[in-house]
């Protein structure tokens, strides 16, 4: 029982998930057991290239099979009509019935989803002036820009009031500016509803994301909330800018719980990682008055997502070899 | 007075929430669930892509175009000196051959397979499949959705040729009306006849529009069987008709099957007086009839037709077919429901 309402309190949920192409020789375990807990929020899906995340979100809509274990949308089984109820799904490179306007693409996947013919039309338009698209609402689709495609498909998987949006890679193929408005509509978007999004840009994630899920190979690498990751993450690198780094370079060369120390080329600043933080956090005041030296900046960098996730990645690569 | 208002209410609201829970709900998830609408909005969709009042127009004159010719063929009959039934006769005779081999024939059968084979295969090819499984309509709903709209356009287009063809004979020959009503019975079965091959059809293209991955691969696949079933078998019986029936090949000719339940609906209909003046190279064609004479050689007299090979019954080859057909329709929900959808 608490099993069972534990699986409906997560918006999507799988145990042991798994997917393998072909058969035999030509066998290709794509997804390898993954167990998601996808929270209400914005959760995204990270990983390089061919990692698994289109192969889980076709198998969460029900477009194929799945070959072991289980998934669920709010509680009801993945690829039923009841799940699929719930879900509004973006594919990856999503296409479209081109010879339609935007609003009769809308209206026709509003009906599919349920909708009475009314109800769809307010409902497209809606959608359409929200995605600014509403003056191209009588426009074919093929006459669309990749950026207004890409809106569309958000409107399309919207249209039916899913509480689950699951996006795959919404802003590929579309250029700085379409990119920041894509994301500025799914962040605005999660206060209804919550969102599953992939992206292998990892600055788009941190913008939209509070928790994350990163797979590689299949296997899920780790998933926890940004914030959690980064915690535990920190680095133990610190930089330090004064009016004379040249002198202070060569003064922390010779103490012996510092491990590395060098001036970056890109902005002159002083690059330390001690084996002992808090001697060195010791140090350097006394250092700074002694010398009557002036401080521009002493800080440890926030490690961005970005460098996390190679680390991860790469510590992985290491344990493969 | 409030509390006592309050009551009443209270007593009467669970008896008209009964009646909704246990009648009016059922009922409308019931239809919610089977006569959903969602299907009717797949059907209204997809038939409007396969219709467009330019494509119907060019598709009758394609069903038309060789019929017209045949048509034109002189019968050497005066249609003034010969009653209206007589005259109805010949007109659907020289109907008859151009009907069923062309209009409700090869291009007919063509026809379909060209217009269904997209429908699943250039979806789930193209990508627009992908979107559409994953909105909550279930696959059979999809599947049946765009049957029943490949079964309407059929519907519609066998209607206006078969018409169009009535008069088309009654103009070219007598330009009578009468004759025009006469005919009626004749084209009705003709119509029935055309919902048996729509029905078979379909079903056979669906059910491959389902399973294969290039629409161009289902619309070979309707065209090869169409040319064996209308012209390799014919060549058969002409050239080794010995062994037709030795080997028992009429197993497998489609033609034959659908020749003799052509006939049925003539039969059943009376839509034309048996006589060897048709029955004789339809039989040729088809293997229906027997080849041998049947006019007494001692009295000399017509016995009214030939006789029919009758190698499976009428009924029986409408059935047989029938059944096919709906299997084929099972087998084709069944491989969409199992079909992986990705681009
Ligand atoms: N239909 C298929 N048949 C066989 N193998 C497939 C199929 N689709 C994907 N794969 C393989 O499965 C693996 C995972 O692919 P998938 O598309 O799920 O990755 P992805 O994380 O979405 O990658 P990307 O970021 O490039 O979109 C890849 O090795 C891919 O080659
Ligand atoms: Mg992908």
């Amino acid at each position: 029982m608490i099993q069972k309402n534990l699986k409906i309190n997560y918006e999507v949920w799988s145990e042991r998930l798994t997917k393998i192409y072909g058969k035999g020789k030509e066998a290709l375990e794509a997804v390898s057991k993954i167990d998601l807990r996808v929270k209400p929020g914005v959760h995204g899906f990270l990983g390089p290239n061919g990692a698994g995340k289109t192969t889980t979100y076709n198998m969460l809509v029900g477009a194929i099979s799945i070959s072991e274990g289980k998934a669920k949308i709010r509680g009801k089984k993945a690829g039923s009509v009841a799940a699929k109820q719930v879900i509004g799904f973006l594919p990856q490179d999503p296409v479209f019935y081109e010879d339609m306007t935007g609003e009769d693409y809308l209206i026709y996947m509003g009906q599919l989803g349920g909708l009475k013919s009314k109800e769809a039309k307010r409902k497209a338009q809606e959608l359409l002036d929200y995605f600014d698209l509403f003056d191209a609402r009588n426009r074919e689709i093929s006459k669309y820009s990749s950026g207004m495609k890409q809106k569309i498909g958000i409107a399309a998987a919207l249209i039916h009031d899913p509480k689950v949006l699951i996006l795959d890679e919404p802003t590929a193929n579309l250029d700085p500016l379409g990119r920041a408005d894509v994301i500025k509509k799914i962040r605005d978007l999660s206060d209804k509803v919550s969102v599953f999004v992939s992206s292998h840009i990892l600055s788009e994630i941190e913008q939209m994301c509070e928790d994350v899920t990163m797979i590689n190979h299949g296997k899920i690498v780790i998933s926890d909330s940004i914030k959690n990751i980064k915690k535990s993450y920190v680095s133990n690198l610190y930089i330090l800018d004064t009016d004379m780094n040249e002198k202070f370079l060569e003064m922390l060369k010779n103490i012996d719980f510092i491990s590395k120390v060098r001036i970056e080329e890109i902005d002159g600043k002083i690059h330390i990682i001690p084996k002992d933080q808090d001697k060195l956090r010791e140090l350097i005041p006394q250092m700074l008055i002694k010398n009557k030296a002036t401080l521009y900046s002493f800080h440890q960098p926030e490690l961005s997502l970005q460098d996390i996730f190679m680390e991860i990645m790469a510590k992985k690569e290491d344990i493969k070899k | 007075m409030k509390s006592n208002k309050l009551n009443l209410t209270d007593e009467i609201k669970p008896k008209v929430d009964g009646f909704n829970n246990k009648v009016l709900q059922p009922i409308k998830s019931w239809f919610s669930k089977y006569i959903s609408k969602k299907i009717f909005i797949v059907i209204k969709k997809t038939f409007f892509d396969i219709y467009s009042l330019k494509k119907l127009i060019i598709t009758i004159i394609f069903l038309l175009f060789v019929p017209t010719i045949f048509i034109f063929l002189p019968t050497g009959v005066d249609f003034g000196l010969i009653s209206t039934h007589h005259a109805a006769t010949i007109i659907s005779i020289a109907i008859l051959f151009p009907a069923f081999f062309f209009t409700l024939g090869i291009f007919f059968a063509l026809m379909i397979g060209f217009s269904g084979s997209s429908l699943i295969a250039e979806e789930v090819k193209s990508g627009t499949m992908l979107i559409l499984v994953s909105k909550p309509i279930s696959r059979i709903k999809i599947f049946l959705g765009k049957y029943i709209a490949v079964i309407f356009y059929g519907m519609l287009i066998s209607f206006i040729s078969i018409f169009t063809l009535g008069w088309i004979g009654v103009l070219m020959k007598s330009a009578n009306i009468d004759h025009f009503i006469s005919l009626l019975p004749f084209l009705t079965a003709l119509y029935f006849y055309s919902l048996f091959i729509l029905f078979l059809f379909t079903s056979i293209t669906m059910a491959l529009s389902s399973i294969f991955k290039k629409p161009r691969t289902v619309s070979i696949t309707v065209f090869i069987l169409v040319i064996f079933s209308f012209i390799a078998f014919f060549l058969i019986r002409i050239f080794i008709g010995q062994f037709y029936g030795i080997y028992q090949i009429y197993h497998f000719d489609l033609g034959y099957h659908l020749g003799n339940v052509f006939v049925l609906f003539i039969e059943t209909l009376n839509a034309i007086p048996p006589s060897a003046a048709w029955q004789m190279l339809f039989g040729q064609l088809t293997g229906v009839y027997s080849l041998t004479s049947t006019i007494d050689p001692d009295q000399g007299i017509n016995l009214g037709g030939l006789e029919k090979t009758n190698y499976y019954l009428p009924i029986f080859s409408l059935l047989i077919w029938v059944l096919i057909a709906a299997l084929l329709l099972f087998f084709g929900i069944w491989s969409l429901k199992k079909r992986e959808i990705s681009i």
